[in-house]
């Protein structure tokens, strides 16, 4: 199986071609970037396809982030890998941001004898949710979810986690490690802290049960709207 | 020649086929619309956050059904055409991203059209009008006047300095606490009232220009809700909508009357008057309309509502009447909040125009 994986949920656009059995990305390119990802993405594409030898007709799946992260840039990704799907009529999958960072931690990159030498600890991935708040997730060494994916203040997150060594990755991993130290818990960052780990959204996407893993925008957040009050008038 | 067509800047999904026949006229062979009037009516108007997320739900299925229903695989589409905007920039993104993926992975042209533009050029797909011709524009967002010279000439001839029409109907639907979307309300509660009971002003009449102003209107409805001193009764807001409806078919009327002249003085005689954007289903309007091209002996064209409308149908046509001159654009093609189909007129006073 052949698999284009999207991401551009975070600070930076991804992609990434990767055939099943492989161990290397055919082609992987990642560019940080605060905005512009919807004028940016489909050049970067382009590129990458152009370097994959059979081009978009060689792909069997489409493997998209679906958030938590930036609204706008969840659906730019996700419009362009459904658009994809439509054209060459392929599955496509969504994979979270918190489990493709969380992903290295558990399936690797490190050799199988390191990683049991490893601290024993639970792995959460955090992603900065602006406003003095993050969104987590935590799971064993295994990959087991401890807790599933939730937005929390900085300042409760340390609370909610299992007990035991903290190893966090992901964009808000310095803040959440900075909270837990001031707070005596033993935590480490690990993994990536800046851009998904496309190469795991890959890897996990070549896995997903396209029935389980719709690409459907995981906000986590409700749209920030209230209902109007109805009009009234001061009759004085 | 087949161009698929999608439409995501405001409140409507939408995706269609259209075909260029070998005469120059086009057959919409699908034109799917998901509105999200329901998504939006608790908030009394369209929140934007609320839209997006709405058509990245549902954008990919409405592409397929439109494929479907059209009898076509993709394969057998000439171009792609996605609306780049004037619009809300997260439903501008949602389609334009979808378009530019469509047509990278099928290496078929693709054509980021101007909302406006496609609202301008429809007349040429449902009565094949010639060019050049004047272009009424009415919606909720916007209020032009346009010499529509060629496919790409655009001359602003008059637009409103602040609200747009549609955006003053729903408006004063709101201070009466009638139900959202109110531009078709006020249409409804107004053929029970009484057009002369309240002297509503008639902003910029017989000014020079064709320029339109609508916020002192709404004011002026405003005022007279309060001079009445207690919760309008059903009669009260019937004659409010008549009076209301009256003052902007008087406006429009003698708007579009001073648009016109000046397009005979610059361009010469026009092939027709059309009417596009919502607003254009309004009866009162087209009435007086057409009033004024039988008095003018300048043909009017009122595409039907479903084309009045956004649709996908309009932006596809843009597309094929791009595509057939070459006119393709680029996959870094930026979405755009803000787009004037006159590059070179004055900038409006709030963007609204």
């Amino acid at each position: 199986m052949r698999i284009l994986a999207l991401d551009t949920a975070l600070p930076a656009i991804s992609a990434c071609v990767l055939d099943s059995g492989a161990t290397e990305p055919l082609v992987i390119e990642s560019l940080p970037m605060e905005r512009g990802h919807a004028e940016a993405l489909l050049p970067l594409i382009e590129r990458v396809m152009a370097q994959v030898e059979g081009g978009f007709a060689s792909l069997d799946r489409i493997a998209v982030t679906v958030g938590p992260g930036s609204f706008t840039g969840i659906r730019v990704a996700i419009s362009a890998a459904r658009g994809f799907g439509v054209a060459l009529d392929i599955p496509v999958v969504g994979v979270s941001t918190l489990a493709a960072f969380a992903a290295p931690l558990v399936l690797g990159p490190k050799p199988a004898q390191e990683r049991e030498s490893a601290l024993p600890g639970v792995i959460v991935s955090a992603i900065d949710a602006r406003h003095g708040q993050v969104y987590l997730q935590a799971c064993s060494q295994t990959g087991a979810i401890l807790l599933a994916p939730t937005v929390l203040p900085l300042a409760e997150a340390i609370d909610k986690l299992p007990p035991g060594p903290l190893r966090i990755t992901g964009s808000a991993a310095p803040l959440l490690a900075i909270a837990a130290w001031s707070g005596h818990r033993a935590a480490e960052v690990e993994g990536e802290i800046v851009a998904t780990p496309i190469l795991y959204v890959a890897r996990l996407g070549m896995i997903a049960d396209p029935e389980g893993a719709p690409p459907r925008p995981l906000y986590i957040k409700a749209p920030d709207v209230k209902p109007p009050s109805p009009f009234r008038f001061s009759f004085a | 020649m087949r161009v698929l067509g999608i439409e995501s800047t405001c409140d409507e999904t939408a995706a269609s086929v259209v075909e260029l026949r070998p005469n120059g006229s086009g057959a919409i062979l699908s034109n799917e619309v998901h509105s999200q009037i329901a998504e939006h009516a608790a908030y009394g108007g369209v929140v934007p956050e609320i839209a997006a997320r709405a058509h990245v739900e549902i954008l990919d299925h409405l592409v397929r059904r439109a494929l479907d229903k059209a009898g076509l695989r993709f394969s057998q589409l000439d171009g792609v055409a996605a609306a780049a905007g004037p619009g809300l920039i997260g439903g501008v993104m949602v389609g334009l991203t979808t378009g530019k993926a469509l047509a990278l992975a099928g290496a078929k042209p693709f054509m980021a059209i101007n909302h406006l533009e496609a609202h301008a050029l429809t007349a040429r797909l449902t009565d094949g009008v010639d060019f050049p011709y004047l272009l009424l524009l009415v919606s909720g967002g916007h209020t032009q006047l346009i010499a529509v010279r060629g496919v790409g000439e655009y001359t602003r001839i008059g637009a409103t300095v602040d609200d747009a029409i549609g955006e003053a109907f729903d408006k004063v639907a709101k201070m009466l606490n009638l139900p959202y979307p109110g531009g078709p309300q006020v249409e409804r509660a107004a053929q029970t009232g009484d057009p002369t009971i309240f002297d509503l002003p008639r902003p910029m009449l017989r000014r020079p220009g064709a320029d339109f102003s609508l916020s002192g209107l709404k004011t002026a409805v405003r005022l007279e809700i309060q001079r009445l001193g207690r919760t309008p009764r059903p009669n009260d807001v019937a004659d409010l909508c008549a009076s209301f409806q009256a003052a902007v078919v008087d406006v429009i009327g003698d708007r579009t009357r001073a648009g016109l002249r000046l397009f005979r003085e610059q361009f010469g005689p026009p092939q027709a008057l059309v009417v596009a954007g919502g607003v254009a289903a309004n009866q009162a309007i087209g009435h007086a309309l057409s009033r004024l091209s039988t008095q003018t002996g300048v043909k009017l064209v009122i595409p039907p509502p479903g084309l009045c409308t956004d649709n996908g149908a309009m932006i596809a046509w843009a597309g094929l009447e791009r595509l057939r001159l070459g006119m393709t654009d680029a996959m870094d093609f930026a979405p755009r909040p803000r787009w004037p189909l006159d590059a070179g007129a004055q900038r409006s006073h709030n963007g609204k125009a």
